[in-house]
């Protein structure tokens, strides 16, 4: 088992490295920049200081499901603490991306769709994986 | 660095983040968050406030962490890369603010301005020393 979801986390590390990766076609694939022209200065800084920091979050995330699994898989309270954490972050996303944001202003194309099914794909395998680390660390295997 | 000092210092982040937390909640009204994106598409308001609920969620587990399992900061390898992390997150809070935000704004809020330019500074050195101090 452990050797099972020692895979899924590397699997889950690369996924949320191409997220990262991926995430800066966003802003041109959704046309942030003349969208947010008619906002104040301060706000359209605010929206792209968050989401660099979203970003810098995922990246982190990514970081630490390549380089951390020993620590992740390691049966300690903080371990379920932190996949616990991660798992939380990935569920609301997943909750966001079937009844959150309004698509329809999203130009309807086969790319956008294949996109759109993509990350909710990840979204859905990291909330589960994460959740499985959870059970796991709290010596749900025995 | 002393760990113990270090524990003390981790717990007083944990209450400077519980203070931006709720200081969050305070900027939508006052920096007019609604009135500001009424006239944006749908989904760029939405982003935007996806994007504020997620830095707030980091900020309250940072806050949880530093307040109830200082330790963790401290223990190993991982708590390394986490205290590192954090101390870069609020480093670059620093520089954003300093080159990136409206001067303009800055000058009539000065107070604010350079009590947040504080606030992240201290969290940068708070979670710095961590770093330096784990194991």
């Amino acid at each position: 088992m452990k050797e099972l979801l020692n895979y899924g986390l590397l699997f889950a590390g690369f996924g949320l490295f191409i997220l990262t990766i991926a995430s800066f076609w966003i802003p041109r694939v959704l046309n942030w920049k003349e969208k947010l022209g008619d906002l104040s200065p301060l706000m359209r800084e605010l929206f792209w200081t968050y989401a660099a920091y979203i970003l810098a979050s995922h990246c982190f995330f990514a970081i630490l499901s390549f380089g951390f699994r020993d620590w992740l898989l390691g049966g300690t309270p903080a371990a379920a603490a932190i996949s616990g954490f991660i798992c939380f972050w990935w569920t609301v996303r997943v909750y966001l991306q079937f009844f959150g944001f309004d698509l329809a202003e999203v130009e309807d194309t086969l790319f956008n769709r294949l996109a759109k099914h993509l990350l909710t794909l990840l979204f859905l395998y990291l909330m589960i994986i994460f959740a499985i680390l959870v059970w796991w660390n709290l010596g749900g295997a025995g | 660095m002393n760990p113990e000092l270090t524990s003390i210092l981790l717990r007083l982040a944990g209450l400077i983040c519980v203070g931006l937390v709720v200081a969050n909640f305070v900027a939508a009204p006052r920096l007019g968050y609604a009135k500001n994106l009424a006239g944006a598409e749908t989904l760029i308001r939405q982003i935007f406030y996806v994007h504020c609920g997620y830095i707030v969620m980091l900020i309250a587990g940072l806050a949880i962490v530093c307040l109830g399992w200082p330790k963790l900061f401290l223990a190993d390898g991982m708590a390394k890369a986490v205290s590192g992390f954090f101390a870069v997150f609020w480093a670059s809070r620093v520089v954003v603010q300093l080159t990136y935000y409206d001067r303009e704004y800055r000058r009539r809020e000065r107070f604010w301005d350079i009590f947040f330019l504080i606030v992240f500074a201290s969290l940068a050195l708070i979670f710095g020393a961590a770093f330096f101090t784990g194991q």
